[in-house]
């Protein structure tokens, strides 16, 4: 009895357990309401305290993708997009391009240091690129054959083929001293940037402070200090005062919290469903099947992208925080708004599935062809909320026209494995037209996460090569939208339809009364860092 | 001083005829309220809509009215059908689970008495073993062995929830084995096996019954543990655990239903299975005592 007793007793301490958690969450539920107000007017001086997200673990080497998303703080980069996301020149003064695409020459200022007091030359340009390339990690440089240091001050790096994206790794890559790159350099970085790293408690928070050896203008702040929090205690600290600018969800932005102002921010941080492009049967070389009998035919995709209601999703998911999203690069320089269709049209869908042959004829509310029933399993990462609520949203729309989507919640394991012949939400969005190109290229064919439905279409990828190999970045934007609808192909809803985007999700931010953080640009994926990009623009309010 | 023993004997002669008659009925009386309760969660479970499961964004994290009982969720499901169909898998988690573990812990602790000192050796280090790594652990790792999802869930529970009961099995059959008429029916050439039939189960029958009601409880809470952590179920399937794990999102905003409602169902569903089985235990542990 002595054993029954005992599991007795547990099970009276895992009700207790029970209960305890039931007054917590009563308890935390009332107290969110209070506070706040008490640290309101803390702030207004020359500092700054922010929680913007997740910790940068790899530390701060651009040559392990550093800077990707948001400004790299401490190193300075050779262009740099502005808030038109225009592209400027930062440490250049001066670049071009061959007749042949093959070799880039860009020019440097003089009087940048890095923050040890040693001038920023041609070879630590020349070291950070070649140092970048053969890391071989988050940056992919491989089309770069060599970098030529031309004079103290000029630089040419010379390509294998043609890349008119290259351009985007002369944006990102901050550059690197080559006197003091070391193994130690991810912890303690030395740039040229406007910040120095001051202190990095791991787990918890950076402190940066101003870069007096700076040759651009100063930053508004001397020092600021960055807190790694999730989103729940960025909200929270929010909340209690602590922070002047704070990362927030959007399910937490109807919430009022005195002193702050609730700022949003378009981005291109977009989802959408990805589809199968191919007939069922194939194989990748590493044996995971490949394409769906359903989502291969050219009426489901249409009807899908036609018969969804994109605001709805935006409003009833997004808090209305979001914008509808047609491509994977809406509001971008080389966006084509003629690629935008009408969606929200559920008669047009099934008049599209009539025609092409997809009729409900035994009456179950899914629609049947050939002895096939419409219908196709949608898999999304388990852990990711909005994208739970868009797929079964999504799913709940297309009941309507007699399309039956069988969600399922997946780890990243189980998606890669079945990601070639199921439909999957995915979520893309980049300051770099490459991703287009690695998305809707059939040279990318279930490489990694690329084009996993494996889509080609050769007018599209004629587009593509030829965006790909322009000489420059706006001879690029014709060829790029073109590649997304030219009339008659592309790889847009307007054509042949390979994805249904579904949204952008806009970056949702508590900022400080009186901190002014600039006019902030279209963001790319990734909610938190991107809004780094002009942090040295910021300041408070006269 | 006769008539103080004749006065307490007579005490005593009172409380026997009256106390078990009173116990047993009040015992039955909350016994069935229990069990009532458990069929209207269960059937609730069985009969409501899964409709109302699907997405309706016009109708999102609305308070609980007549309408909708315990609110809705940031999807506009209607909270009150996924707790109760939550709690129905629980339920059914828990059944296959407890019985499951029952049949292990049966037929170990019988296999123990029954097949000497080295069989007992062995089933005893294996309890131990099990009885050392807390349950959850355990749990977690069978069903991660098992490849997730509800198969793996119901196999984690079937295997970590036996030991405790195997144990009294043991001990009572141990005590069985000892008796003169088992030593009897030994001699008179009766195989182990009816022994075990004939002379063991009928006398366990009633501790493995409750065991049986008490392991209950305790593989509710487990599944819950193990879909609040997000292991196995893919987390828009309604299940009490996943449910409750999604309301902690929304505590800063306030949502107080999506927590409290879902806990206190879970918290009625398991404390009924436990006021079961411990008065199961006492009608049964009387008519022990009656017969003896």
């Amino acid at each position: 009895m002595l054993n029954m007793r005992c599991a007795q007793t547990m099970k009276q301490r895992s009700i207790l357990l029970l209960w305890i958690t039931v007054f917590a969450v009563l308890a935390s539920g009332c107290t969110a309401r209070v506070g706040g107000s008490a640290a309101a007017d803390r702030g207004r001086g020359n500092s700054l305290v922010i929680a913007v997200g997740s910790e940068p673990e790899g530390g701060f080497d651009p040559a392990s993708g550093w800077g990707l998303y948001g400004s790299p703080l401490f190193q300075s980069t050779l262009l740099k997009r502005d808030n038109d996301l225009k592209i400027v020149n930062d440490l250049a003064t001066d670049w071009n391009v061959s007749d042949d695409g093959l070799t880039w020459t860009v020019h440097i200022r003089k009087d940048a240091v890095f923050s040890d007091g040693q001038p920023l030359t041609a070879g630590d340009v020349k070291f950070t690129f070649e140092t970048v390339r053969d890391s071989a990690s988050a940056v992919d440089l491989t089309n770069l054959k060599e970098v030529r240091v031309e004079e103290d001050y000029a630089v040419s790096f010379h390509l294998q083929q043609p890349q008119s994206t290259f351009i985007a790794r002369l944006i990102t890559t901050g550059i690197i001293p080559e006197h003091a790159y070391g193994r130690k350099y991810a912890s303690r970085p030395i740039g040229s940037g406007p910040f120095l790293l001051k202190q990095w408690d791991r787990g918890q928070q950076m402190i940066i402070e101003v870069n007096p050896e700076y040759y651009g203008e100063k930053p508004g702040f001397e020092q600021i200090t960055i807190l790694f929090l999730g989103e729940d205690a960025a909200y929270a600290a929010a909340r209690a005062g602590e922070v002047d600018l704070a990362y927030i969800p959007a399910s937490l932005s109807g919430m009022n919290v005195p002193g702050m102002r609730l700022e949003s921010v378009h981005s291109v941080d977009n989802r959408g469903i990805m589809f199968p492009y191919v007939p069922s049967g194939g194989q990748t070389p590493d044996g995971k099947p490949v394409g769906n009998d359903v989502t291969s035919d050219p009426a489901i995709r249409k009807a899908v992208n036609t018969a969804v209601d994109r605001q709805g999703l935006v409003d009833g998911i997004l808090e209305g925080h979001g914008s509808p999203a047609y491509t994977s690069s809406d509001g971008l320089p080389w966006w084509n708004e003629r690629a935008v269709i009408e969606d929200n049209k559920p008669e047009k869908a099934i008049a599209l599935l009539e025609d092409s042959g997809w009729r409900d004829t035994d009456g179950d509310g899914i629609r049947e062809k050939d002895g096939r029933r419409a219908e196709f399993v949608l898999m999304y990462p388990a852990g990711d909320v909005i994208r739970q609520s868009l797929a079964l949203a999504a799913a709940e729309m297309m009941k309507k026209v007699g399309i039956r989507i069988i969600v399922e919640g997946k780890s990243w394991e189980d998606l890669e494995q079945g990601m070639h012949e199921n439909a999957v939400l995915f979520g893309w969005g980049s300051h770099d037209p490459l991703e287009m190109y690695n998305l809707y290229s059939s040279s990318y064919k279930g490489v990694e996460y690329y084009n996993p439905g494996y889509y080609s279409n050769p007018a599209v990828d004629r587009w593509l090569d030829k965006a790909m190999h322009a000489l420059t970045e706006e001879e690029a934007l014709v060829y790029w939208k073109n590649a997304q609808w030219d009339g008659q192909n592309g790889m847009s809803a307007a054509g042949d339809a390979p994805w249904a985007w579904l949204v952008n999700i806009d970056h949702l931010y508590l900022v400080r009364e009186g901190l002014d953080i600039g006019r902030q640009r279209i963001q790319p994926h990734g909610h938190g860092w991107p809004i780094t990009d002009n942090i040295a623009e910021w300041q408070w309010k006269q | 001083m006769t008539r103080v023993m004749f006065d307490s004997v007579a005490r005593l002669q009172t409380r026997s005829a009256v106390y078990p008659i009173d116990y047993k009925r009040r015992s039955l009386l909350i016994l069935l309220t229990a069990a009532a309760l458990l069929m209207m969660l269960i059937m609730a479970g069985w009969l409501t809509n899964p409709d109302a499961l699907s997405v309706q964004l016009d109708q999102r994290n609305l308070p609980p009215s007549f309408q909708h009982l315990f609110g809705t969720d940031w999807l506009g499901r209607d909270m009150f059908v996924r707790v109760m169909k939550g709690l129905l898998l629980s339920i059914q988690t828990g059944l296959a689970g407890a019985v499951c573990s029952a049949m292990i812990a049966a037929v170990l602790g019988i296999a123990s008495a029954l097949f000497g000192r080295q069989a007992d050796r062995i089933i005893t280090w294996l309890t131990d073993l099990f009885l050392s790594v807390p349950h959850l652990v355990a749990l977690i790792l069978v069903a991660f062995v098992c490849g997730g999802g509800m198969k793996g869930i119901v196999i984690g529970i079937a295997l970590t929830h036996w030991p405790a009961l195997a144990r009294l099995i043991r001990a009572e059959a141990m005590q069985l084995m000892a008796a003169q008429y088992v030593q009897v029916s030994r001699r008179l050439g009766r195989s182990l096996f009816w022994i075990a039939r004939r002379h063991m189960l009928p006398h366990l029958l009633p501790q493995l019954t409750v065991g049986l009601i008490l392991l209950f409880p305790h593989a509710i809470l487990h599944e819950a543990a193990v879909t609040f952590i997000g292991l196995g179920l893919p987390p828009h399937q309604p299940a009490i655990g996943i449910i409750l794990s999604e309301s902690m999102r929304y505590l800063s905003s306030g949502m107080w239903w999506l927590a409290v409602l879902p806990g206190a169902a879970l918290l009625a569903a398991v404390r009924a299975f436990d006021v079961i089985g411990s008065h199961t235990k006492r009608l049964l542990d009387s008519q022990q005592y009656e017969r003896l």
